[in-house]
């Protein structure tokens, strides 16, 4: 049992992308008419250097919205955090906010990571 | 005399009480779950060419299956997709038309219990295949791809990338 538990520690998040919280949540910014949520974004990915940030209704299809950065570099072993605002007009579309690796350094075949976080009322 | 004793113990019962409640501060010990979903990449994969005609990461072809490894800390809160590669995102020009086939498998699962039914369990279309996620814990998918050039005509020669996109979504 613990060589195995030691095993999953070894190859553990070798190259890893993260996200959360699983349920964010809308709080009002301190701009007049936008709503503001916060992610978290992990990148423990050598062949990755950005990830790009969207909001999408049920459907996915993408929301309008505003980051300081919706394609950001994260170097390796880092976090970023992403402050999303999105007109109040659009909150009741909005259920998903997602990041999504860019892969640059694809040698044959390659993964493409996305994590979707929704809103919802818990 | 009597009034200076009076006054020492009423200001000892005070001081008394009042550190009494200062050392009975309530500490609070918070926490926040907000669950996770990690993708991890165990494997890129690599394609291996049996014929000039077919690109295939099956190890017996000669290729490496990629193999992904997907974190959950919340149970019931995520489904995961793969989708296996319908076109190459880069290759030389391409003299024919390429079939793309692909699967994907659940290799290994942390919880064997909790996490026997994923396999069976999982929806597929087309080429995504969709998991649900349903206890806390890894599982390992390993996903297979094929190309096959058209009328069996050689690949041209030149380097071909393709990629699996795994999705993790919550519910």
């Amino acid at each position: 049992m613990y060589r195995y538990l030691i095993f999953l520690l070894l190859i553990g998040s070798a190259n890893a992308h993260q996200m959360s919280p699983t349920y964010p949540q809308w709080s009002q910014s301190y701009l007049d008419g936008l709503s503001v949520t916060r992610v978290r974004v992990f990148n423990k990915r050598k062949d990755v250097k950005y990830y790009e940030i969207g909001v999408f209704d049920k459907d996915m299809k993408p929301i309008p919205f505003v980051s300081q950065y919706d394609l950001r570099g994260i170097n390796y072993n880092t976090y970023a955090m992403f402050d999303v605002y999105v007109n109040n007009d659009y909150i009741k579309d909005a259920v998903y906010v997602c990041s999504t690796s860019m892969l640059t350094d694809v040698k044959s075949s390659g993964v493409a990571s996305k994590i979707c976080s929704k809103f919802k009322d818990l | 005399m009597i009034k200076e004793l009076a006054l020492i113990g009423i200001v000892g019962v005070i001081s008394y009480g009042g550190s009494k409640s200062a050392f009975a501060l309530d500490i609070p010990i918070s926490a926040s779950v907000t669950g996770s979903c990690v993708i991890s990449v165990e494997t890129n994969g690599t394609y291996g060419q049996p014929y000039a005609y077919k690109l295939s990461t099956t190890p017996a072809d000669g290729g490496e299956l990629p193999i992904t490894r997907v974190d959950v800390t919340l149970a019931d809160a995520y489904k995961v997709a793969f989708t296996t590669p319908d076109s190459f995102s880069s290759s030389p020009t391409l003299n024919d038309v390429v079939t793309f086939t692909g699967d994907t498998e659940v290799s290994a699962v942390s919880d064997a219990t909790n996490m026997a039914d994923y396999e069976t369990d999982k929806v597929e279309v087309d080429n995504t295949d969709t998991y649900e996620l349903t206890a806390t814990g890894s599982t390992w998918f390993k996903h297979s791809s094929t190309a096959t050039n058209g009328g069996d005509r050689a690949f041209p020669s030149g380097n071909y990338t393709a990629y699996v996109t795994a999705e993790c979504i919550a519910i």
